[in-house]
């Protein structure tokens, strides 16, 4: 019930991330990171270091599972298989290794993210810090925000390189596709790479911020932080695929040719 | 002195505060009591601009303070310390560094500085050998404890202590009381203490204002409140589960 709110509701809700964006620039601006140093390599490392194994199954399974079905279905319909490679990294680039990623980290990161900041709500360490004149952006999610735009970007590109890598590994070892047909770069411009990059950078800003809105929004004890992990994983989640929609609507006019 | 006119307050559909009106004179011992929801912890956090009424007046030395910004309330922070229910130490810094984030805050203070400051105010807790300890690895009495500490590091005219025994054994309890009355007699320290601890009432209170269903009940002396005929008060204080009070559904405050 608390996750079907009113369009009104949406779009206050909506109008509050972006104020939450404009203060974490802020924040960032005046040298949050520079003084929460501490604070900022240990989420970096807690949501990237610790993604790792996440990302790799993750990634690496559904690129072995891409290039088996379709190789499956080319072998019925066109037994010509060294298309399969080339338009696998292109959409690998474009499109599946950024969304997939982000769709990972919105579960894993953003849940943490949620899920921390709405347990320091419930007790009152937020209430504290504004009590101490701390602000409780430049403290809790500006930190955040920043590791967690850095590691999406990373992320991806590891997520990218370990899908490739397991699917170059099923063509050859299944269906026994030479590796230099198989990873044939040719057709893969920068126009690509800009789009995937451009998708990795928003995930990356939106994620974070929707997370960290459910969980300075939390109500009630422990199971308002459960409420606030759920819608956290939701938005963050709803986010990245109308990012997706609009950023590769944005690459198909504007980038590609 | 601190006033609250008119008070109202909701969360969705329910009325927490519905017209409070009460005030605090400067050097007394206020204990706001009432069963668990009754909106205590809400009324009190309206004083620091932790929670925004939907209506009514609040005012500190005479300033209306009802409207003011999170900037705004910084100077009020200043003047105005609270020690939560929970404690509320940051779990990632040690016990000092918890007491010391104030003290930069507000006053600005080199680390050297601030740390000084912040190890004399454990030492009035009996803190100071714990200094480098974590939140974690000390129990709640003690943090109860280092809380205070922190509270008083900005030497507030007014402190606020959101249920100050509750989790505390019967000796520590006692600490705290002892502590809230030297306060106010050595040093003039208003004190606001939300509490259901009929010990801490009866010993400590100079005025006791009760909370029910959104309003004040009663408001006056321990002995007032003592001498009351009123059904709900008579079953508070005796601890009956049966009887008049309607207890409210939510557990907020």
């Amino acid at each position: 019930m608390g996750l079907l709110l009113s369009r009104q509701h949406q779009r206050s809700a909506l109008l509050r991330a972006f104020a939450l964006l404009s203060q974490t620039f802020l924040w960032l601006g005046r040298g949050s990171l520079r003084r929460r140093r501490q604070q900022f390599i240990e989420q970096l490392f807690e949501m990237g270091n610790r993604s790792v194994l996440f990302i790799t199954v993750t990634l690496g399974t559904l690129g072995m599972i891409s290039v088996f079905q379709v190789l499956i279905q080319v072998d019925r319909i066109l037994p010509e298989y060294s298309v399969v490679g080339p338009a696998f990294l292109l959409t690998m680039v474009r499109e599946f290794a950024p969304t997939i990623a982000g769709l990972m980290i919105a579960t894993r990161v953003g849940s943490g993210i949620a899920a921390e900041i709405g347990s320091m709500v419930v007790t009152e360490q937020v209430d504290a810090l504004r009590m101490c004149n701390a602000e409780p952006v430049d403290y809790l999610v500006a930190p955040r925000f920043a590791a967690c735009l850095i590691q999406t970007v990373l992320l991806t590109m590891y997520g990218g390189v370990v899908s490739v890598v397991a699917g170059g590994l099923v063509a050859n070892l299944v269906w026994g596709i030479p590796y230099e047909v198989f990873f044939r770069v040719d057709n893969i411009t920068y126009s690509d790479f800009l789009a995937g990059f451009l998708k990795c950078v928003a995930y990356g800003i939106a994620i974070p911020i929707a997370a960290a809105q459910a969980g300075l929004e939390t109500e009630g004890g422990s199971e308002g932080v459960g409420t606030a992990t759920t819608r956290a994983v939701v938005n963050a989640s709803f986010c990245v695929v109308v990012l997706d929609f609009i950023l590769s609507g944005f690459a198909f006019f504007f980038l590609f040719d | 002195m601190i006033s609250f006119e008119n008070i109202h307050k909701s969360f969705g559909s329910r009325g927490v505060l519905q017209g409070v009106s009460l005030s605090v004179p400067t050097g007394a011992i206020r204990f706001i009591i009432g069963a668990s929801g009754a909106g205590k912890s809400v009324l009190v956090k309206h004083l620091i601009g932790l929670i925004r009424p939907d209506q009514g007046r609040i005012s500190l030395d005479g300033e209306d303070i009802t409207h003011l910004t999170e900037k705004g309330f910084y100077t009020v922070r200043m003047k105005c310390a609270m020690v939560f229910q929970h404690s509320t130490l940051f779990d990632s810094m040690s016990l000092i560094d918890n007491v010391k984030l104030p003290l930069r805050k507000h006053k600005n203070l080199t680390s050297s500085e601030a740390e000084n400051e912040a190890m004399y105010r454990l030492e009035q807790v009996q803190m100071a050998k714990d200094a480098r300890r974590y939140p974690a690895d000390i129990g709640d009495g003690l943090r109860k404890r280092v809380a205070i500490a922190r509270a008083l590091t900005l030497d507030p005219k007014y402190v606020v202590f959101d249920e100050p025994t509750t989790g505390l054994d019967p000796l520590a309890a006692v600490n705290v009381d002892q502590l809230i009355r030297e306060l106010s007699d050595e040093f003039n320290v208003t004190s606001i203490v939300v509490s259901h601890d009929l010990r801490s009432i009866f010993t400590v209170a100079d005025q006791i204002a009760m909370l029910y269903n959104g309003q004040v009940l009663l408001d006056g002396t321990p002995d007032d409140f003592r001498q009351s005929d009123d059904s709900v008060i008579r079953q508070f204080i005796e601890g009956r589960a049966t009887g008049p009070m309607e207890f409210p559904k939510a557990s907020r405050g």
